[in-house]
């Protein structure tokens, strides 16, 4: 059991200035740092982009040529998904490579073969080598086919034949999706990777402060100095998580910096991130800042050497990211309140509510940073221990 | 006074040390030498508390070392083989961090660092960080941190290792200033001149076990030999070496 006696404040006071100081003159820890917090608020708001972008070529737009034959058919078939532009004449090919995605093109006698009951004749353009075409012409064989039913059915009716006599059963697809929804999808990405910049901008002091340290030899200098060892590992704990957590501090700024440049609105999204949003979750992310730090520094100490560390850290930011991915695909249902109590998952279910704007539970907020932090409590007595191990010094 | 009793330590069920033991009065130097790999740098470690004997115990100032290290290092101060430098700190830093480390605060802390910075002529270092410091400044840095506290007990590890002259003669007039003020230090060397010009005492380890403590000249006496090299190889290798090394025969 971690022992508190012989505690003293300025001894840790001073110790922790050290690190702070260390860890901060760090030119290329912090250099690392910054650049990742940037860069994935960056990709978040280039990837919203693409994905309005993409959503406004999910419009089909349509050259009806000779619609003048069947103004109806012209009127049936637009849609808010499928603009139709009617023209009296024009080369389908020149069409295809200029606005449309496909061509239609109404034979000559569509008029006289529709009304006399003979099946009138429909010309579809379509540029296969296009990656817009499928879909296009799949939009617009939907629509034509819901078309030809109804007409059916029409002229069943006005010859006395019920039409449900060719229906058997009728199919409705209903897409419950609403653009916000599809953006707060896209959105759900970001506690991932809030998560996952913790890990990242904390790497190169985690590695620096332990494993740095004892190739150096500067740790034994410390371990001579009358001091508990799990003092000396708090201090590098809080030292290296103010690196990670100001790492997604800054990453949570640029983001909210980010949002008004991002076409938000045309996903139905609205800011819901306030200033106390981003303070609130900067204060959700610290015990995990703190976990993220201690079990760094203890794998760090574990490791052979520098390079070794490198390595080993280097797999362990997988973690967030597998963690949550399994969690996904294995479909775990999460919204049982005890999830929030696991770190990791706790965090990011907070994240993602404040981020759409709705409300997270203060006890359970409580109860899982509280677990968070007993973990630490307990990684911190582990590596306490581990600085007493005697190949941690190169005894062997 | 550092009292080491009957210490045993193994690595890998390889025995290091055994059943060393000895005595260093306070106000006294002693050197400790054995060739590389005789248990010198693990004895050392064990005296400041940095590893465990295996059975046996080490007191410094009367308090085991083992069973209250924190108490043990309040009074210790260890140059080690390596300064244990940051050299993202400045001088000046690292010192405030070590003498604060070990207690020292307010006008008592300000005197200790105006001290070590007199003392070892730290005044030009003061301000700077520790990258890219000589071989001497790291020296110097490195003393004046085991120093900034006063202990009582001061352990070196091969000291002069890699020091010009100069940075040489400022340790070694440093320690037989902190003897004159009855600091006991223990310090471990190959150079047999600086253990000859410092030593009160020397201690001869081989094969994990003291073969040899007595003053210089107590044990060129002993050892029938005319220099302190020649009493260290006899001691440490056998009679047989030492003919080997003076006449150029095997005895």
């Amino acid at each position: 059991m971690m022992g508190l006696g012989n505690f003293s404040t300025r001894r840790m006071a001073a110790l922790l200035r050290k690190e702070m100081l260390e860890t901060w003159r760090d030119r290329r820890a912090l250099w690392m740092a910054v650049c990742f917090s940037l860069l994935f608020p960056v990709m978040i708001a280039g990837s919203t982009t693409f994905f309005v972008k993409k959503h406004a070529e999910e419009t089909t737009r349509l050259a009806l040529l000779g619609a003048e034959r069947a103004p109806l058919l012209e009127q049936r078939l637009r849609s808010d998904t499928l603009k139709v532009d009617a023209l009296e004449q024009g080369e389908p090919r020149a069409l295809l490579a200029g606005d449309y995605d496909v061509v239609l093109q109404l034979g000559e006698d569509f008029a006289g073969d529709y009304r006399n009951f003979r099946t009138p004749q429909l010309y579809l353009y379509v540029d296969s080598s296009s990656t817009a075409t499928g879909r296009a012409e799949r939009h617009l064989q939907e629509r034509l086919g819901k078309l030809q039913q109804l007409v059916v059915g029409q002229r069943l009716v006005a010859r006395g034949v019920a039409p449900q006599l060719l229906a058997p059963w009728k199919l409705e697809v209903r897409d419950v999706s609403t653009p916000s929804g599809r953006g707060a999808m896209l959105l759900a990405m970001v506690p991932g990777l809030l998560i996952l910049t913790l890990f990242v901008a904390s790497l190169a002091t985690s590695v620096d402060t332990s494993a740095g340290e004892r190739e150096r030899l500067s740790l034994e200098t410390l371990l001579l100095q009358p001091m508990p060892a799990w003092q000396v590992i708090a201090a590098k704990t809080l030292a290296v998580a103010s690196m990670g957590w100001l790492g997604s501090l800054l990453a949570i700024a640029a983001m909210v910096a980010l949002m008004p440049a991002m076409p938000l609105a045309e996903l139905g999204i609205q800011q819901a991130t306030t200033t106390a949003g981003v303070i609130t979750m900067g204060l959700l992310l610290l015990p995990l800042a703190l976990l993220v730090a201690v079990v760094q520094i203890l794998l760090a100490l574990r490791s052979q050497s520098f390079k070794d560390a490198q390595t080993q850290l280097s797999i362990l930011q997988l973690a967030p990211v597998t963690v949550l991915m399994a969690l996904d695909m294995s479909r775990v249902e999460l919204d049982h309140p005890l999830w929030q109590l696991v770190p990791l998952v706790g965090q990011q279910q907070w994240l993602k509510s404040l981020l759409v704007g709705d409300p997270v539970s203060l006890p359970l907020v409580l109860a899982g940073s509280a677990a968070s932090l007993l973990l630490v409590a307990m990684a911190v007595a582990l590596g306490a221990r581990a600085l007493r191990r005697e190949s941690l010094l190169g005894a062997l | 006074m550092i009292e080491v009793q009957s210490i045993d330590k193994s690595f890998a069920g390889q025995r290091v040390l055994r059943e060393l033991g000895f005595e260093i009065p306070d106000g006294r130097i002693t050197a400790l030498l054995g060739a590389n790999g005789a248990g010198k740098t693990t004895c050392l470690r064990i005296v400041t508390g940095l590893l465990r004997a295996d059975a046996g115990r080490v007191l410094l100032g009367g308090r085991d070392v083992a069973a209250d290290p924190l108490a043990a290092r309040r009074q210790l101060g260890v140059v080690g083989d390596r300064e244990g430098l940051y050299e993202r700190l400045t001088v000046e830093e690292y010192l405030t961090l070590f003498a604060r480390m070990q207690g020292l605060a307010g006008a008592a802390l300000r005197q200790s660092l105006d001290a070590v910075r007199e003392e070892l002529e730290l005044g030009e270092l003061w301000k700077r960080r520790t990258r890219g410091f000589s071989q001497g400044e790291r020296m110097k840095v490195s003393l004046a941190r085991a120093l900034v506290h006063r202990p009582q007990h001061l352990i070196l590890d091969e000291p002069t290792r890699g020091l010009d002259v100069l940075a040489a003669r400022l340790l070694r007039r440093t320690l037989l200033r902190l003897r004159a003020e009855g600091t006991t230090i223990l310090f471990s060397s190959h150079v047999m001149s600086e253990v000859a010009e410092l030593s009160d005492c020397v201690l001869v380890m081989a094969d994990g076990r003291i073969v040899g403590n007595g003053s210089p000249a107590e044990l060129m006496e002993n050892t029938g030999s005319d220099n302190l090299e020649d009493s260290f190889v006899a001691l440490a290798y056998g009679s047989a070496a030492r003919s080997e090394c003076i006449e150029g025969t095997p005895a």
